[in-house]
């Protein structure tokens, strides 16, 4: 994240593409309530909305009010945006070398989960903590207790809410920036439906990773999924940048305004593989820019090779995970059941069990997770029946 | 073909009952499903029952169909979907035959089978939160009306 402020260099003329079932948006301002994020996202055509639920510089928030939660979640209904994620304080940093500020850390964190879970946001997007020059390795080894601490003892507590490890710029002495440190922190922690992957795109360039051209951004994508796994990835910040490749400064600039260029942005939206990954713009000048943004996003997503897009609508506890129960999801040609059973529950780690829990029916047939998905169909999650 | 039907109103056991009820008849057999008080140890308010039309309104009318030819007898069905109150049918099930072995098994055949299969959900209100029931699972809801 980066609140920098600059000189409006994109036409607000660009603000005129909708209508995709892309999830697509940007990180939007909480003033004057939590709920703000999403009328103001709506407004501007997001299908993806990423929110600080506290703020982001303090460590103590008071706890969020039955009416603040129930607030949230109706409006959440009313404007229909299928993908919520929240990002977490700048304080928290997980793999502190001091111990208070390391239990600081991780009550906060906890705190971070437990209000997105409470408001229905499915993933947390968190930085990987500094090592602060007091031993890298040994604060990678933090890091990865906390994490596996957290998601036990939240588990145990009912929580839903995810982790999303956000690759980082590796400005001063920043963990996670290379693929390398990432997939080992991942590895430390095990496989967990709960643990995912945030990619951002500036700090990805800023840590030396090249995506301008197809064949870098080939190259780059491929370490990723080699060292990271695609797999683990549940939300992409696309940000450009306003410095240099590997220069480890984090500085977001406007979509193709920057040092990064449009290609690779054209490039990561027509993606087969990452099509139904949300992505989320943290750009400058949110009030003005925001708009701009959001709609260059569809734009370039709009313009490629395009795949299917399936419906799919939820009943019982899972109708509560997106408004009116349905999500559209954006799946590669040729997908079958399990491919959109995996798809969402990248969305939503309490979807991990829908696979086992549930029947699947297209129309009035069910069937199995072998089957076939054409555009435009409706897949209903059928839970175990209790009527009667 | 049997009568079956999934809907709000309320349902009309006598109605349901002359659907099937002829002087050939010598078993009469009704079972109505009422909402109770108490579930799981929880006071419960109302329950809202809600399907997925598509496979329930069919996955019915197969079931009615299959206990009528599998025993030879004449059988009506009827699930409410919707908000429905204490002491208020969810379903009543009608089978009329010659002898009463015949409608108690196609009867209970009915109503075993379709609470196992047919996707129809009940979320239970109490006073303090809702509650899904999935199969032997109840998960709390995150809305409390």
């Amino acid at each position: 994240m980066d609140h920098d402020t600059g000189p409006s260099t994109l036409s607000s003329q660009e603000d005129t593409v909708s209508g995709s079932a892309r999830l697509i948006g940007a990180h939007m301002p909480t003033a004057g309530g939590l709920k703000n994020s999403l009328t103001s996202g709506k407004e501007i055509g997001c299908t993806a909305v990423q929110l600080f639920t506290g703020n982001p510089r303090q460590w103590s928030h008071p706890s969020l009010t039955d009416d603040e939660i129930r607030e949230f979640r109706s409006t959440h209904e009313q404007t229909g945006i299928p993908f919520l994620v929240a990002h977490d304080s700048y304080l928290i940093n997980l793999a502190a070398p001091a111990a208070d500020v390391l239990e600081r850390s991780r009550s906060a964190f906890r705190g971070e989960l437990d209000r997105a879970h409470a408001l229905g946001i499915p993933w947390v997007v968190t930085h990987m903590g500094s090592h602060l020059d007091q031993g890298e390795e040994e604060a990678v080894q933090r890091l990865i207790t906390s994490l596996r601490e957290i998601l036990e003892e939240t588990e145990a507590e009912g929580c839903t809410a995810g982790v999303a490890l956000e690759t980082t710029a590796g400005q001063g002495t920043g963990l996670g920036w290379s693929f390398n440190q990432l997939g080992d922190i991942l590895k430390g922690v095990g496989e967990n439906p709960r643990l995912g992957v945030c990619m951002d795109t500036c700090h990805v360039f800023a840590a030396g990773y090249d995506i301008r051209t197809p064949e870098t951004y080939r190259d780059t994508i491929q370490k990723f999924d080699e060292l990271v796994g695609i797999n683990h990835l549940r939300v992409i910040h696309t940000n450009d940048s306003k410095k240099g490749l590997g220069s480890r400064v984090d500085r977001h600039e406007h979509i193709g305004m920057g040092e990064i260029g449009m290609e690779a942005f054209s490039l990561l939206l027509n993606d087969e593989r990452l099509m139904h990954v949300p992505v989320i713009a943290e750009t400058p000048d949110a009030q003005t820019m925001h708009r701009v943004n959001v709609a260059r996003l569809r734009r370039l997503a709009a313009s490629g090779a395009y795949g299917i897009v399936v419906t799919a609508q939820l009943f019982g506890h899972y109708s509560e995970l997106f408004p009116g129960g349905t999500v559209d999801v954006l799946l590669p040609k040729g997908a079958v059941i399990n491919d959109l059973a995996a798809a969402l529950t990248d969305l939503n780690p309490a979807l991990s069990d829908l696979s086992t829990h549930c029947r699947f029916a297209i129309a009035d047939e069910l069937v199995d997770g072998s089957a076939v998905l054409r555009e435009g169909c409706t897949v209903a999650a059928l839970p175990p029946s209790s009527g009667g | 073909m049997a009568y079956a039907h999934i809907g709000t109103e309320v349902i009309d056991t006598a109605a349901l009952e002359a659907r099937v009820v002829t002087v050939e008849d010598g078993a009469v057999c009704t079972f109505i499903g009422n909402v109770r008080r108490r579930s799981r140890g929880r006071e419960v308010a109302y329950l809202e029952y809600n399907a997925y039309l598509p496979i329930a309104n069919r996955m019915l009318q197969e079931i009615a169909d299959e206990a009528e030819s599998r025993w030879q007898v004449k059988l009506a069905v009827q699930h409410r979907i919707g908000r429905v109150d204490l002491g208020e049918a969810g379903v009543v099930v009608v089978v009329t035959s010659v002898h009463r072995a015949e409608a108690f098994d196609a009867c209970r055949f009915c109503i075993d089978t379709l609470k196992e299969n047919v996707p129809i959900w009940k979320r239970e209100v109490c006073p303090d939160g809702a509650f899904w029931i999935e199969g032997e699972v109840s998960l709390p809801a995150s809305k409390a009306d």
